[in-house]
């Protein structure tokens, strides 16, 4: 027994952008804190322009131990 | 170590890992190794393979993962005697930091075990007749029932027995040790589905059938229910069953299951997934080539849904005798607790012991002629009340992150402080049920509530925030999942949105019109509308 083992989780955040725009977002990491800080630059590195992020949300984190663990993002339809 | 099966599956290479796992020791075997090793050897020894087998022993890691486990003992239909509960009490006082929560499955749960306490912990449960074998796994879990059993006046026959007979035949049986994933069983006869047939893997309803020229009373069969990411309600046969059929109908179930479920993927292996490929239909074939010919459906004795609440003193089928039905809020109770219940269990009643779904208790077998002693008791009047506040009284939470690794935000304290606000804050003579989760697994069974709350956490200038996705309307009165609003709302603003939100309802409702059917009477959009008046900037 003794310190907590770092874990890492697969996170899934949700960023509201400007016209009700919404994005997922999924990134690795350790703590919820950086979770956030990961999800914010990969939403950087997305756009030219930086984005404004009227919401940012973390909404659900899976433990990364297994193979295939993994999220379904729901986008638009086309049809 | 008992022999291994040779089972058929085991030469399909496209498993998941956990299968392998599976096959390569049975789930059963970590209780030997936790007797004999881990409790002795600590922590430390435990072989990291046999972490995952540790849910066969009812015992599961807490958060954070610092060496203390969560455990979960079974209560077959969620009924047990005074002894037993002391046995619990006991535990948790010794090695569980006080702590006893009885959860929506009618089952209790420990925390902050160590893993050198298992082996006594099981001698003492299995000494009171208890166990927490199987009580998480991929395995046939804590049967729920209703907690009634024998003294309902609205049940239409007694199903201690074939509670009892089922959790036999099943538990410890390693023709059923590894099922694809968890599997739920429910058994009630009480006409208004005080198991919550519907969200259950396999359930059994009360029914009955004319037969050459008798009427019968059994059971209407329903399979495939869960909750989870993607919730599915359960589908129900058209077979009738005799309750000496309950224990065959119930192997035959879970023999498809075992056999024909999927075991590919972790995420596409309850029972659900087979029953939505199959329909109701062929399943009762398959059924049916398992275990013989079975009578065509019935009629249904299911009528409404009483929630798995039983608030307050009430009639028994026995003439004179009474049960209590007691509020245990978020349900949530510590060892001196337990044992009070114990003691006026046996007091006033009869010794036994009620857990229902809603993580609350109940005594039963009270003559008349001490209910008003039982009534003026202050644990009664005080803690474990007969008639709790609206919100207090119908609030649900699962575990959150006090000791969930899963978890995104807090729950069950915040729970409790939520609905106390709003019993301060709204009044309302009729219940309104707040299931709060912290995570998408759905322990809080948030899908079922008139009010779901489910975690997550927003960035803002002052740093993370909790926050809660508010999802309204369900119900298993007439089936239907509640659906989420377009609201995340912060925990500095959800006591006053909720209290704006519910009074709202009180103003618009039709007389006694339950939460769930005003949501539907209204619908969505117009909710939807409410909140964003609510949420517009003042
Ligand atoms: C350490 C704490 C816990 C963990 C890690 C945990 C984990 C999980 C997971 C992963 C699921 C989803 C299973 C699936 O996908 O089928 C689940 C579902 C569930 N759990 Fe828990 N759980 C915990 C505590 C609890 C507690 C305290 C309760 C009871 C109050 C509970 C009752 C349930 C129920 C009723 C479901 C819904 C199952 C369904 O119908 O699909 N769990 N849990
Ligand atoms: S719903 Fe999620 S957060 Fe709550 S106890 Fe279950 S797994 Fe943990």
């Amino acid at each position: 027994m003794g310190e907590e083992k770092a874990e890492s989780y697969l996170y899934k955040l949700e960023a509201v952008l400007e016209k009700g725009r919404l994005l997922t977002v999924v990134v690795i990491a350790q703590t919820d804190e950086r979770a956030f800080s990961s999800a914010e630059n990969n939403l950087l590195r997305h756009t030219i322009a930086p984005p404004h992020i009227k919401e940012l949300s973390l909404v659900e984190k899976k433990p990364l131990g297994r193979q295939g663990v993994g999220y379904v993002v729901e986008t638009s339809t086309f049809a | 170590m008992a022999e291994r099966k040779q089972w058929k599956w085991a030469a399909d290479p496209s498993l998941n890992k956990m299968e392998f796992t599976k096959l390569e020791k049975d789930g059963l075997d970590v209780i030997e190794a936790i007797v004999n090793i881990y409790s002795k050897e600590g922590f430390a020894s435990i072989e990291s393979s046999d972490m995952d087998r540790f849910k066969w022993a009812g015992v599961y890691q807490q958060r954070p993962k610092d060496g203390h486990f969560m455990m979960r003992v079974r209560i077959p239909g969620g009924i047990l005697n005074s002894e037993q509960a002391r046995v619990l009490a006991n535990i948790a006082e010794d090695y569980g930091r006080d702590l006893v929560d009885v959860t929506t499955r009618q089952a209790v749960q420990f925390h902050w075990l160590t893993v050198e306490s298992l082996a006594d912990i099981f001698d003492r449960l299995a000494s009171a007749g208890l166990s927490s074998f199987e009580a998480c796994g991929d395995c046939p879990r804590q049967i729920m029932g209703n907690p009634l059993a024998g003294i309902d006046p609205h049940e239409v026959l007694d199903t201690r027995p074939i509670v009892a007979e089922l959790e036999k035949f099943f538990l410890l049986n390693r023709d059923f040790s590894n099922l694809p994933r968890k599997y739920k069983i429910s058994v009630s006869a009480n006409i208004h589905n005080a198991a919550h047939a519907q969200i259950n893997d396999l359930a059994f309803t009360p029914a009955k059938k004319a037969m050459a020229g008798e009427e019968v009373i059994g059971f209407h069969v329903w399979v495939g229910g869960g909750l989870s990411a993607k919730p599915y309600l359960a589908k129900q046969l058209d077979v009738f069953v005799r309750p000496e059929e309950v224990v065959k109908v119930a192997a035959g179930v879970t023999t498809l299951f075992r056999d024909f479920g999927y075991r590919q993927k972790r995420t596409h292996a309850r029972l659900k997934f087979l029953v939505a490929d199959w329909g109701p239909e062929k399943f009762k074939e398959q059924l049916m080539e398992l275990v013989g010919e079975l009578e065509p459906g019935g009629i249904d004795l299911t009528s409404g849904w009483n929630g798995g609440y039983f608030y307050g003193i009430h009639e028994q089928r026995q003439a004179g005798l009474y049960y209590a039905g007691l509020s245990v809020p978020v349900g949530r109770m510590n060892a001196g607790e337990l044992n009070e219940l114990a003691r006026l269990a046996d007091e006033y009643g009869d010794g036994t012991i009620g857990t229902c779904n809603t993580q609350n208790v109940l005594i039963r077998n009270i003559p008349e002629a001490k209910v008003a002693a039982f009534r003026n008791e202050p644990m009664i009047v005080k803690r474990f009340k007969l008639q709790p506040n609206t919100f207090v009284g119908y609030a649900v939470s699962c575990t959150g992150t006090e000791y969930c690794n899963l978890a995104i935000v807090e729950t069950k304290e915040r729970m409790r402080s939520l609905a106390h606000y709003l019993d301060d804050t709204v009044v309302l003579e009729t219940p309104l049920r707040i299931h709060m989760i912290g995570c998408p697994n759905s322990c809080g069974q948030r899908q079922i509530a008139d009010i779901g709350l489910q975690g997550a956490l927003v960035k803002t200038s002052n740093g993370m925030v909790e926050a809660f996705d508010i999802y309204v309307g369900g119900t298993l009165e007439e089936p239907q999942f509640n659906r989420k609003l377009n609201a995340r709302i912060t925990v500095d603003r959800l006591g006053p949105f909720l209290a704006q939100l519910i009074t709202l309802y009180k103003a618009d409702r039709q007389e006694g019109e339950p939460y769930w059917r005003y949501v539907e009477r209204v619908g969505l959009s117009h909710i939807q509308a409410q909140v964003d008046a609510i949420l517009q900037p003042a």
